[in-house]
């Protein structure tokens, strides 16, 4: 069995390793004597690496990819510094959109980025990086017919978040606590490891005041981000459409109705799915007044929590489908369901289709007339 | 209820459980920074892997006939597991009494055994690293405090629950074929039976040769006759072991499917899948009394599963004794002797048995 406790070795990256993968711990090493400081972006000794930086936000935005990067891996490499201080400033020009579109479209195409380049590294070199995230990692033994054994726990942190089949450890090659798999996979499950880091760095930017050249590129960035991010989440209808609603809620809908009993999960897919696709608090509470074991006080309470308008101000979303198929909450999957991975895309989907629908038979009977 | 309490020392804790006497204590098995603090303010730093396996959630063979349910509408009773809804009003809300069997304990064992097969053999945890505990009343709980599952998110948990009881078990391999039809190119799709030998699927493997060997031949020919015809053919010459899916004849995918579908079932451990998904969850402390039995939640070695008796291992009242008047309650077994039945009997009995009875709601004190 893999140590667990395996020490992480000091990776030892060169410049040009960290000027392809600028998320690496090490890369403080060469930005620390720097001190960046915001102020010194409007410098004009630092105009070509902010330029670099725009460059990276905007492919970033218009391509996912920052194809830039790749095509001139020649040039790049000279200017190593450039590439490596040009992140960082990155991040703080998003930063100052205070845009979370695209703070996740940045992570993810400077992880998808890294990915690319990780297919033509060794096996060695990508142990290294993923050492730099503490995964416990070593390489599969030479006879057998896999790559990389991983720990379960570090497979799980990042395999979760992918939805397919393969990806559930229920199906992986585990045994004794490693799960076995090929280079592809390592690379597929490091780019979410990286993405989750390039988000959490934008936590760590701790600036109160732009500097107005840094606040108007920052709004060119803005307006770039509506014309090529698309807005994926359109609104939910401003009514409530009960035949949109998807067959696990519409159960425990009816089950609610019929003043029959919820389990806890059952309560909590059921409100947090209606606060979300609008329901006042009020209207939900009114629901559950029927249950012969409601208390309007502690309902109204705990129907507001999940709203936001209590407590931490959070308010709570539906749970993904995986989960209520965990808790056996998944009820009647239709063939829909089959193409979603969560509830309230669901109604989404179908509430657009219903009430277009509904429109067109309006308009037919209004031509009819 | 008493909650978000911290305590600077394990006397200042006992001194409140011995000032208050609690009928039942629980812990966070999260680990917080302010654990005093009101739920959004604690700051949570990670949180042991807890399982919980209870004779409530679970069918058990002795089909819970000792539980009595009553419609709190219309009053109508029975015995066994209680309904969905009342037979005779519709109702919804039983007031229940339980009791806990032998078998429903060992209904519960089983599972936990198959719980703690899946962690050693294929979480790799070892069997020192695991912690086994009775409940205290029908189940039993086992907790992973092990720093590396400490910080695992809710959804990776989620996964763990996944794995334990078999959901999402994808054994199917899709292939894309071009054929050419009448001139024309098309693809179909043909899904192929496909099993490795890592992780369940291995499990899958195993419990296929054991559900092929042990099945009575009536539930072998029910799920195919051509498998009760090849049984001793596919065990003989290692057809599942070797994933030779295509060599029996009159026995394919759909066949295959159902056998690996009862080696799922044999194998999945059942669980409460909320307990182990929850990241803030309490748990009843060790060393404590249950509040339904007066039995103590109690640790024992994991290689003990087999041999540990909790009706008389997690005997905590072991002195003196106590006159009941006993209203119903049936033929049991307690701290090494039977007891019961009993109806509307004055008995003496030891102090254990009594506190048993009274908690159970089947017995008074009287003088």
């Amino acid at each position: 069995m893999m140590d667990r406790n395996l020490p992480i070795e000091p990776a030892g990256f060169t410049k040009s390793d960290l000027a392809k993968y600028p998320f690496l711990k090490e890369t403080a090493r060469y930005l620390s004597p720097l001190d960046l400081q915001i102020e010194d972006l409007t410098s004009p000794d630092m105009h070509q690496i902010l330029d670099r930086a725009m460059e990276r936000v905007t492919s970033a935005i218009t391509d996912l990819v920052s194809n830039s990067l790749i095509d001139t891996q020649e040039t790049y490499l000279k200017k190593e510094s450039q590439e490596i201080i040009s992140f960082p400033v990155a991040i703080m020009l998003i930063s100052a959109t205070d845009n979370s579109l695209i703070k996740k479209r940045y992570a993810l195409a400077e992880a998808k980025q890294a990915t690319n380049a990780l297919f033509s590294e060794s096996k060695e070199f990508i142990l290294k990086i993923a050492f730099d995230f503490g995964w416990k990692i070593a390489l599969a033994p030479s006879d057998s017919a896999f790559d990389f054994v991983l720990y379960f726990n570090d497979f799980l942190q990042n395999a979760s978040h992918l939805h397919a089949a393969k990806w559930k450890i229920v199906n992986s090659k585990l045994s004794e606590g490693n799960v076995y798999l090929n280079k592809r996979d390592i690379i597929r499950l490091l780019q979410e490891e990286i993405k989750r880091r390039i988000d959490k760095r934008f936590n760590s930017v701790l600036i109160e005041k732009y500097p107005t050249e840094i606040s108007e590129l920052a709004e060119k960035l803005k307006t770039l981000a509506t014309e090529h991010i698309r807005q994926t989440e359109a609104d939910f209808p401003k009514v409530v459409v009960q035949e949109a609603f998807p067959p696990c809620i519409n159960t425990l809908y009816d089950t609610a109705s019929k003043n029959h009993h919820l389990s806890h999960m059952g309560r909590f897919a059921l409100t947090t799915f209606l606060v979300n696709i609008g329901m006042s608090a009020e209207s939900v509470t009114e629901l559950f007044k029927s249950f012969s074991d409601y208390n309007e006080r502690l309902t109204r309470y705990q129907v507001e929590h999940i709203a936001g308008e209590r407590g931490s101000g959070t308010k709570y979303t539906c749970p993904q489908c995986s989960i209520l198929q965990t808790h056996n909450v998944c009820k009647n999957r239709d063939d829909l369901c089959r193409r979603i991975y969560h509830p309230l895309k669901y109604y989404k989907i179908k509430s657009g289709t219903t009430l277009q629908t509904q429109s067109e038979t309006l308009e037919k009977l209004a031509a009819k007339k | 209820m008493v909650r978000h309490k911290r305590f600077e020392s394990m006397q200042a804790f006992q001194n409140v459980l011995a000032r208050n006497v609690p009928s039942d204590v629980y812990h966070s098995c999260a680990y917080y920074e302010q654990p005093d603090l009101e739920m959004d303010k604690k700051g949570w730093i990670g949180s042991d892997l807890v399982f919980d396996i209870d004779a409530d959630h679970i069918p058990t063979s002795c089909g819970k006939i000792h539980d009595e349910w009553v419609c709190q509408k219309c009053e109508f009773s029975g015995k066994g597991i209680t309904p969905e809804e009342c037979p005779i009003c519709s109702g919804d809300r039983f007031s229940v009494k339980t009791w806990l069997c032998d078998l429903c304990i060992e209904s519960t064992r089983v599972e936990t055994a198959k719980l703690v097969d899946i962690l050693t053999k294929d979480f790799g945890f070892a069997a020192n690293e695991l912690h086994v505990f009775f409940s205290g009343h029908r189940g039993y709980h086992v907790h992973v405090e092990d720093e590396v599952v400490r910080s695992l998110d809710a959804l990776s948990r989620k996964e763990i629950v996944d794995y334990v009881t078999g959901l999402g078990l994808s054994v199917l391999d899709k292939s894309s074929k071009e054929k050419s039809i009448q001139g024309r190119t098309r693809v179909a799709t043909t899904k192929k039976f496909s099993l490795h030998n890592y992780g369940w699927n291995q499990r899958l493997k195993m419990g296929m040769i054991k559900f092929l060997s042990t099945a009575s031949d009536e539930d072998l020919k029910k799920l195919n006759n051509n498998l009760f015809k090849n049984k001793s053919f596919i065990l003989k010459q290692r057809v599942i072991e070797e994933s030779r899916w295509d060599d029996v004849t009159g026995v394919g995918v759909a066949t295959w499917l159902k056998l690996a579908e009862q080696a799922k079932i044999l194998g999945s451990a059942n669980i409460d899948t909320v307990v182990t998904t929850d990241i803030h969850r309490l748990i009843r402390m060790n060393g404590t009394l249950h509040g339904k039995t007066g039995l103590l939640k109690i640790e024992f070695p994991t290689h003990k599963l087999d041999d540990f008796d909790p009706l008389t291992q997690a005997v905590a009242f072991k002195k003196d004794t106590a006159k009941v008047l006993v209203s119903d309650a049936p033929k049991f077994r307690l701290g090494g002797a039977t007891w019961g039945p009993y109806k509307n009997d004055k008995v003496v009995l030891p102090t254990a048995v009594a506190v048993m009875l009274i908690l159970k709601g089947r017995a008074e004190v009287t003088n």
